[in-house]
């Protein structure tokens, strides 16, 4: 039955009930309660009089009846499109798998979830294909990568290149090592995106990594002129994979260091908020305008100051970043003052 | 020493064998997986370089049915998937190494020279290149007399450097065996520690011994005469 042929039926009788009480009331004061004057002599009331008193103690009930009813009615019959408003607001890029409930009675609302269910499958479908896609060119742009490589380190070893030659060679290895860097990356989060990296989880003391990642900005920076401001820096440990929470502070440092001017600064903050322990990392920069923050988790995704300084990377320090951080159950941010600096806080569930 | 690599594609399996060949050792090829087992049932080899994805048998099954069959030689894995899971998958399989595409020639030969010498001879307590030596009891490091102060993770880096020197390491065999990441820091962190310690043992002296390979990585070596 469709929810119009449902909603049109439990109308009808809710009004008919109510008309029922109308009628029955008028029924009784009218013809019983006069009648029953009668046979007892007494005097009979006006009429009007009558008629008031249905109206006051039966019109009044029989419309509270239909109110009552109507309201009861409509949040029956909009009760399944809140269970499936409920249901469609959990579905999220990562549980695409998941479907909406069906009642299976092939109401509008059921017919409804089918078409939703099937956009769903698509949806899944297509990202399904793009993971693939990447997944299986990061792959096939090894082979080439490793001949190239191969050849030209083959070259330059026995192929007794001129200077200029072997400048040229050299040129090719470290441009190739950088394309290996980023189809590594990629792989690297099309696998992240297939749920192919499994996390370890055993207590990380992550006071210590942040001490490491300090020494590595103060070293890596000197030829900036950064200075390394060390922050307070609590003992705390958390759960989690001790190699990717490094693989996190390292990609934050490397963009501390590059987004940076010469002569600025770079500050480690690690605390404990609440359960959850609460890292900062503060660096002097050109900043990122507001409209640009929430993309600079996306991948390869640049946002060169506007005196178009082009910075070197893969683009994917962060993306990889925020994938390890929302897979230890914790969260990630970035705030900015234009001209003065960027923080980025991550936040991880304590142990 | 005798290397077997088995390895489907044409140009990498060329420049494998040359490379290999050049450090004077004898190399066969073979490109299916197939015809792995039977040939190392009939024929020595002192190593066995092996691709992952081959036509017919693939590289993991034939590192299974080697150690099922208690053949020892050692096996270096390449693959062009390259995550810790399949690492850890092939070295369970019983592989001894495991080398990601595109990898570093010198990388190849130096895993495959580790491999081959696997006689277990204990590790040196002084290592010495020219007038350098580092005593790895007393983590002291001199040069010409003179004593060198080294940080830890600078001198875990020239303790790495030295135990292979005269060859070429690669960075990312560096970042793995000194600063024990497992993946592409992205950074110059390798080339920054590596000019520090630049500094530190040849600064002042007539011989320079830690070189840059360009593209590559960096090797200790008294320079050729």
């Amino acid at each position: 039955m469709t929810i119009g042929t449902r909603l049109t039926l439990w109308y009808s009788g809710l009004l008919l009930a109510s008309l029922l009480v109308l009628c029955g009331g008028l029924y009784y004061e009218l013809i019983i309660e006069r009648n029953a004057d009668l046979a007892a002599g007494r005097q009979r009331e006006p009429v009007e009089h009558e008629i008031d008193e249905v109206l006051l103690y039966y019109a009044i009930p029989a419309v509270l009846v239909t109110l009552g009813g109507g309201w009861w009615l409509m949040r029956k019959a909009l009760s399944p499109v809140r269970r499936l408003t409920a249901a469609a607001e959990g579905i999220s890029a990562r549980t695409l798998g998941d479907r909406l409930p069906r009642t299976g009675n092939g109401d509008e609302l059921d017919r409804l979830t089918e078409v939703f269910n099937a956009m769903l499958g698509r949806l899944e479908a297509s990202f399904a294909r793009e993971r693939e896609f990447t997944l299986h060119a990061s792959h096939e742009l090894k082979t080439p990568l490793t001949i190239m490589r191969g050849q030209v380190e083959t070259a330059l070893r026995d192929g007794s290149p001129t200077p200029s030659q072997g400048e040229l060679l050299g040129d090719h290895l470290d441009e190739i090592q950088r394309l290996a860097a980023i189809v590594d990356s990629l792989s690297l989060l099309a696998q992240a995106d297939a749920g192919l990296v499994e996390f370890r989880r055993e207590p990380v003391r992550l006071d210590e990594l942040v001490h490491d990642a300090c020494a590595d900005a103060r070293l890596l920076g000197e030829a900036a002129g950064l200075t390394v401001v060390p922050g307070e820096v609590q003992t705390l440990s958390v759960m989690g994979d001790r190699r990717r929470l490094r693989q996190l502070l390292l990609a934050l440092t490397d963009n501390a260091l590059k987004y940076n001017h010469r002569g600025g600064i770079i500050r480690f903050t690690l605390l404990r908020s609440g359960d959850r322990a609460e890292l900062s990392i503060v660096n002097t920069g050109p900043g990122i305008p507001a409209d640009k923050l929430p993309r600079v988790f996306d991948r390869f995704y640049r946002c060169d100051p506007a005196h178009g300084s082009t910075v070197e990377g893969s683009g994917l320090g962060l993306s990889i970043a925020q994938w390890i951080v929302t897979s230890h159950g914790g969260d990630i941010r970035l705030a900015s003052r234009m001209g003065e600096d960027t923080t980025v806080t991550v936040q991880l569930p304590g142990e | 020493m005798r290397v077997l690599v088995v390895e489907d594609e044409r140009k990498t399996a060329a420049f494998v064998r040359k490379a290999l060949q050049s450090e004077g050792w004898t190399v066969e090829v073979l490109d299916h997986g197939d015809t792995v087992l039977p040939l190392l049932a009939t024929t020595h080899f002192d190593a066995l370089v092996l691709d992952i994805m081959l036509p017919g048998c693939d590289g993991l099954t034939v590192v299974r049915q080697m150690r099922l069959r208690q053949m020892k030689t050692p096996v270096l894995l390449l693959t062009a998937r390259g995550e810790v899971g399949e690492r850890v998958e092939g070295l369970n399989a019983g592989a001894d190494d495991y080398l990601a595409k595109p990898f570093a020639l010198a990388e190849l030969v130096a895993r495959v020279r580790a491999l081959g010498r696997r006689v277990t001879e204990p590790a040196a307590t002084t290592l010495h290149l020219a007038d350098l030596s580092l005593d790895t009891i007393h983590h002291r490091a001199e040069r010409a007399g003179q004593p060198i102060e080294l940080a830890p993770r600078e001198y875990r880096l020239l303790e790495f450097l030295l135990r292979s020197s005269g060859r070429v390491c690669a960075r990312r065999a560096i970042v793995e065996g000194v600063w024990d990441y497992d993946f592409d820091p992205g950074t110059n962190l390798v080339d920054v520690y590596v000019m520090r310690l630049r500094e530190k043992i040849d600064a002042g002296f007539a011989t320079q011994l830690l070189h840059t390979v360009r593209g590559i990585g960096y090797v200790l070596k008294e320079p050729s005469p």
